[in-house]
């Protein structure tokens, strides 16, 4: 008889470990609290992804084509895991929807809850929500994709943009001491993008460090040599508003002007990643360990860091810290890995 | 303390290193020096850093060299552009507070009478009289419009006929001009006793001798009353 095994989230870490399973035979049980699959991509619409800037419908398409097609991807919409016991080495889980409410048995779970995009209105000195040209990166990229890139204010194309990186990151007055890890990627992607839809558009980055890792620092690299974004280091203090219906970055350029206040069209703060409510709330419900930075927290962040402190049930992408899509992929692989062997050797 | 021809102090590293000992020793350094990620959010919401070449990040940065000699070049004139409004440590994402560390080197300049803390308080002289010898702070005759220029152009006029004016006020007053309340002579001996505890008479001494012997006098006749 095939194993059962229990998938929750359906975003790319969670699609990727629910199609490598049906691969090898395994009934998977996929729940998503969304009437939709692919995660914060395909919820914000991302349109083109860092590194390489392919089109996000190349992968996140893809790989919510590939779990549609596979006969033993069973796909609850709009449903979420409601009750939740160990029997034995094996799990029972009420999955609950609108509709129906279903107890079933699983041999082991993987849990892919994602993260959720700080909430840039918590940090009052941005002034989001206070200023419509005051966006974040989220907004940007649902903006691109909707293939608007114009300033909310009054529709008109932005001449002069300002990126401020590690918002709701790196700081301890939002609670959030850890780096997000993608945003200073995203940010210098979408400056190129900005500069290559609008040439005569300006764009500037405020920045504490650029930690575009590894290969992602030839975006950064392109964005000056090709696009000749404006790098300026120093975090912004204040947003406020200037004349001709414009807002003003105020800060410290630590290395260059000493103090600078800007006028910008629009301003992009690059928000942070979180856990979201809804790893407090796995972790409750599953009984796993939920760490200090608000996300779920590995047996051994580097021996095991697709394994929970609970035997049977394994965690992939970004609900254990901030990361970029391949690297959910490739922990969505490994979790299914490990949760098909959990199943067998308990068979 | 010797001083060369552009007023900077010339003191040996010893000195230099006894000053930033004792200002890492203070019992709220550990509170206000913590990691720092320069990034310069502090000195952004500065006012100062927007008139004066100062910047709190570099007091802070300062402070966590282990450099003495940065610090003390900080002692003579940068600590002093400081308005101590505590922004700073509002905003700083790591809990810093630049603004604080500002106040131990500044205690440390007034405690030791050092020449930029003398400059400093020079114009607060009548203040600290009506304030260590009276238990007042301001007083109706120190209205003057060389102390006051930021009082607005009505300086001149309100500094004027003062007895008459304070007469004129509809509710109890002293009538008197050199003090804004009456505080007993039992209450002032107290006060002078805290003032001797904690070291303030010692801090007037080293900063305005003069001044210290003025004090001294008044505070030897109201003891003695
Ligand atoms: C603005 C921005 C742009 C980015 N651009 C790129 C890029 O260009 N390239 C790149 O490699 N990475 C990019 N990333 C990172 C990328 O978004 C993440 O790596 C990826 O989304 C993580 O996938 P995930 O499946 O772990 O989580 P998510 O995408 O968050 O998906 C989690 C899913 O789980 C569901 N879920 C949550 N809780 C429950 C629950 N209790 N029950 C049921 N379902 C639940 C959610 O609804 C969601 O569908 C970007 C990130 C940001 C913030
Ligand atoms: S990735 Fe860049 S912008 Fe994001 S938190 Fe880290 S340093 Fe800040
Ligand atoms: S306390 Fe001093 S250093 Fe801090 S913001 Fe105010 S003036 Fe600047
Ligand atoms: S705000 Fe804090 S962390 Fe940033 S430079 Fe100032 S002291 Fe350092």
């Amino acid at each position: 008889m095939a194993e059962n095994i229990l998938v929750i989230g359906g975003g790319p870490a969670g699609l990727n470990a629910a199609t490598m399973l049906s691969e090898l035979g395994v009934n998977v049980t996929l729940v998503e609290r969304d009437s939709f699959l692919g995660g914060n991509p395909k919820k914000f619409k991302y349109k083109f992804l860092f590194p390489d800037m392919q089109p996000a419908d190349n992968v996140i398409g893809e790989l919510i084509k590939k779990a549609e097609a596979a006969g033993n991807i069973k796909v609850n919409y709009s449903s979420e895991v409601s009750d939740f016991k160990e029997n034995g080495k094996k799990f029972d889980a009420t999955i609950k929807s609108a509709d129906k409410s279903e107890i079933k048995t699983f041999d082991s779970v993987i849990v892919a809850t994602g993260f959720e995009h700080f909430d840039p209105a918590r940090d009052a000195k941005y002034s989001y929500q206070l200023f419509d040209d005051v966006i974040d990166i989220k907004d940007l990229e649902r903006m691109m994709g909707e293939n608007n890139l114009l300033r909310p204010s009054n529709g008109k194309p932005p001449k002069k943009v300002a990126f401020i990186l590690c918002v709701g990151s790196r700081d301890r007055h939002v609670g959030n001491q850890y780096c997000s890890r993608v945003c200073c990627t995203v940010s210098v992607k979408q400056a190129i993008e900005l500069r290559e839809h609008f040439p005569d558009c300006e764009a500037y980055i405020f920045y504490m460090d650029i930690r575009t890792y590894g290969f992602f620092e030839d975006l950064y690299w392109k964005s000056m040599e090709e696009y000749d974004v404006q790098i300026v280091k120093g975090r912004v203090a204040e947003i406020t508003s200037g004349p001709d219906n414009t807002v003003v970055c105020k800060g410290e350029d630590t290395l260059l002007r000493g103090p600078f206040e800007i006028q910008f069209d629009m301003v992009v703060l690059a928000s942070g990643m979180e856990g979201g409510p809804q790893s407090p709330e796995i972790s409750k419900k599953l009984g796993i360990e939920l760490d200090e930075h608000g996300f779920l927290k590995p047996e051994n962040v580097t021996l095991s860091p697709f394994k929970s402190n609970k035997d049977g049930i394994f965690l992939a992408g970004a609900c254990t810290g901030p990361k970029a899509i391949s690297d959910s992929i490739t922990e969505g692989a490994a979790a299914a890995m490990n949760a098909y062997t959990y199943a067998v050797k308990n068979r | 303390m010797k001083y060369n021809e552009n007023g900077v102090s010339i003191v040996p590293s010893e000195f230099k290193k006894e000053i930033f000992d004792e200002a890492r020793k203070d019992f709220r350094y550990e509170e206000y020096v913590r990691g720092c990620l320069n990034c310069g959010v502090c000195t952004g919401g500065c006012p100062p850093h927007r008139f004066f070449d100062f910047s709190p990040r570099i007091v802070l940065q300062n402070m966590k060299s282990k450099d003495p000699e940065l610090i003390w070049t900080m002692m003579d004139e940068y600590i002093w552009a400081c308005f101590q409004c505590f922004t700073c440590a509002m905003i700083c994402p790591f809990l810093n507070s630049p603004g604080g560390v500002i106040a131990i080197l500044r205690e440390i300049a007034v405690r030791r009478g050092f020449e930029s803390a003398k400059k400093v308080l020079k114009p607060y002289s009548r203040v600290l009289l009506k304030l260590t010898a009276y238990g007042n702070q301001l007083s109706p005759d120190m209205i003057q419009p060389d102390f006051f220029p930021d009082w607005g152009p009505h300086i001149g006029y309100a500094s004027t006929d003062l007895a008459v004016k304070r007469k004129a006020i509809p509710m109890p007053t002293l009538q008197v001009t050199n003090l804004a309340w009456d505080v007993a002579p039992e209450t002032m001996k107290e006060l002078y006793e805290i003032f001797d505890e904690a070291g303030v008479f010692k801090i007037l001494e080293a900063v305005d001798p003069s001044l210290y012997e003025i004090v001294q006098d008044i505070v030897d006749d109201v003891r003695s009353s």
